[in-house]
């Protein structure tokens, strides 16, 4: 395996070789500018103008969100790049047909000026994008080959594992057969000595399985764990009738919580929005969404539109609502406010929904009973700093040893929540 | 001894049916214990049920449909939220009036839209919270155009970079609430005052106070006195 991977490289090393060589004659005759000058120290100061200024839209030898810049100064005169980069939509706006093409070419998207950049910039940056960061695709295929090294790395300690498993079996089953022989070689001689009858009784008793079966002892045993195991589910049975705990209904979008808010770390509050200021954290409108998803139609790598972002699309297009499905249904009888929790008490969302960065499928992670409610509010703290409210109420309870809890200002009241 | 056990067997399936019944989990919701009180009379907002015949079975309201319903027939999709009435303007204390400028105008909103959020510690602190909970995604911690999901869209501008750090704050606002280029409008997300300190943090922190707005607050065009309650 590893000399195979081996060889792969030094064939790819003779093709970049190869393609290096090509390359450099190439620039060499078309950015005859003198301006743009090969030197390290230009390249290095306009990676820096690069990566302030360019990056977010360009990449050097790829389509981003503009085109691949090297080679910029072959297809244009260096002046005329010069003048797009401060300012494109003059440019533009002056008829030239190259640079207009390329405005119509990726859906009118103007590009910023870019006016404060000295000409010193502008050469350093060009300069930058001729001779800067050169892909070495022999260096790529060593990454991903280390890669695959250590992905194969981490799996040996589980098989370690289910070896020594299976030979502790072994082991066992050895003894096992041993300790049999050893209580039939010595029945055996027994048998040839003289014994009197209550030891002859002893070494010769078979072991009678349906003795035991029905023995008392036996019978009050297997009654007694039947009933509590029966008692156990029935009363643990009796104690999920209203309680939702485990709940994760199929959502009309096979929308993962896990991609967004885990890979991708966006923020909860980004689309639940009123989680800090209203009752409710919200389920976001499709215009939430389409922030990103106007531009992001699949997941990295796969061609056209995702089925699933699809439906984003046809719930804007149609003006009709995405109908998610509720997780989290509180009753009726309860009142509970997100902001007061969030917001005021300055409780993370995991401490109550648990894993969601995690969630392929959002579930209903606690149990939201009262006893759950109340547990907390007899042990939770409340966060009293800054908040002038508190302040009366931390010198009332200055006298106390402990912590002003939430318990002690009214967090147990019934009228607290059920009104 | 066979009576016992036959017993304990029966036990043991009816538990089992029980259970079936009332534990939730997937697309099972479980057994209710006293719907009626569970289930919304008054139309809930993120609440809608729009299947006339659930909970019929216990149903005892006078229009014969079930006793779950809950869906406003007057609303579009049936929807039980609504829109505010057109051309009418939502008040609060802040007195913030709803923002008339069009998207494309941002640069009269950059000449003449002043921050009328003072300047103060707290100001920056809860602007820079707002920045993570909202900016950073696309724009990055530090607001170099470096956030997760920005990677994934492209084209994120880095708000330390020359071309934006000049920027008045009243384009940064307007932005922010319109959209402008790959970025999408977040006036629906964030407060307008939310959205001022954000402004205020992007300024003083990220880009170092660079074009920040002389505090004038008496020019501000947004009255920030209090409204008297109606």
């Amino acid at each position: 395996m590893l000399s195979k991977r081996s060889l792969v490289g030094v064939r790819l090393n003779f093709h970049t070789l190869a393609v290096l060589f090509f390359l450099l004659i190439g620039t060499q005759a078309f950015a005859a500018d003198p301006s743009v000058a090969n030197s390290d120290e230009a390249v290095a100061a306009g990676k820096t103008v690069f990566n302030a200024n360019c990056k977010q839209c360009h990449k050097l030898d790829q389509k981003y969100t503009g085109p691949a810049l090297r080679g910029a100064t072959d297809r244009q005169s260096v002046e005329l790049v010069k003048k797009f980069i401060k300012n494109s939509g003059a440019v533009i706006a002056s008829g030239d047909a190259y640079y207009a093409g390329l405005y119509k070419e990726y859906n009118n998207l103007a590009m910023p000026s870019h006016e404060f950049l000295s000409d010193d910039d502008l050469n350093n940056l060009l300069a930058y994008i001729e001779y800067g960061d050169v892909v070495d695709p022999a260096a790529a295929v060593a990454t991903a080959g280390a890669d695959g090294a250590v992905a194969t790395g981490g799996g040996i300690p589980s098989e370690y594992l289910t070896g020594i498993v299976v030979v502790l079996v072994l082991v066992l089953l050895l003894i096992l057969i041993v300790l049999g022989l050893i209580i039939s070689v010595l029945t055996k001689y027994l048998n040839k000595q003289e014994l009197d009858e209550t030891d002859k009784e002893f070494v010769s008793q078979k072991f009678e399985f349906g003795k035991i079966l029905r023995s008392d002892g036996f019978i009050i045993i297997v009654t007694a764990l039947v009933v509590a195991m029966v008692a156990k589910t029935a009363i643990d049975g009796l104690y999920s009738v209203g309680v939702q705990q485990g709940y994760a209904p199929t959502q009309p979008i096979a929308y993962s919580h896990a991609l967004h808010a885990g890979t991708l770390e966006i923020a909860c509050q980004y689309c639940h929005t009123g989680v800090e200021i209203g009752k409710s954290a919200n389920i976001p409108s499709a215009n939430i969404c389409m922030n990103c998803h106007t531009h992001i139609q699949n997941l990295e790598g796969k061609e056209g539109v995702s089925p699933e972002i699809q439906k984003i699309y046809d719930a804007v297009d149609n003006n009709k609502p995405i109908e998610w499905v509720r997780v989290h249904n509180l009753p009726d009888l309860a009142y509970f406010n997100h902001s007061q929790h969030v917001k005021v008490g300055g409780i993370e969302c995991q401490t109550c929904h648990g894993p969601i960065q995690e969630m392929e499928v959002v579930g209903q992670h606690s149990s939201l009973t009262m006893g759950w409610c109340i547990d907390c509010h007899r042990q939770t703290e409340i966060a009293t700093a800054g908040n002038a409210y508190y302040d009366k109420l931390v010198q009332l309870h200055s006298d106390s040893k402990d912590a002003l809890k939430v318990k002690d200002i009214g967090g147990l009241e019934c009228a607290k929540c059920h009104y | 001894m066979k009576i016992t056990n036959t017993y304990n067997l029966l036990g043991f399936a009816l538990t089992g049916v029980i259970l079936f019944g009332c534990k939730a989990g997937g697309d099972d919701q479980g057994l209710e214990y006293a719907p009626q009180m569970y289930h919304s009379v008054a139309y809930e907002p993120l609440t809608q049920i729009t299947d006339e015949s659930q909970g019929s079975w216990l149903s005892t309201r006078e229009d014969g449909k079930g006793e779950y319903y809950n869906s406003n027939i007057h609303n579009p999709n049936n929807m039980n939220m609504r829109e505010p009435m057109p051309n009418t303007v939502p008040r609060n204390k802040n007195g913030y009036l709803p923002y008339r400028l069009k998207a494309f105008e941002v640069d009269v909103a950059g000449e003449t839209v002043r921050n009328p959020v003072e300047l103060t510690d707290d100001v920056l602190k809860d602007g820079e919270q707002l920045f993570l909970n909202y900016c950073s995604t696309c724009h990055g911690k530090g607001g170099q155009g470096d956030g997760k999901a920005g990677e994934k869209i492209g084209g994120v501008a880095n708000l330390t970079g020359g071309a934006y750090i000049g920027l008045p704050e009243g384009h940064i606002f307007h932005v922010i609430t319109k959209g402008k280029g790959r970025m999408g409008a977040h006036g629906s997300q964030i407060l307008p005052e939310d959205r001022w300190k954000i402004v205020h943090y992007v300024k003083q922190k990220i880009q170092g106070g660079q074009g920040a707005q002389t505090p004038v607050v008496a020019e501000a065009e947004v009255s920030t006195e209090e409204t008297p309650a109606n």
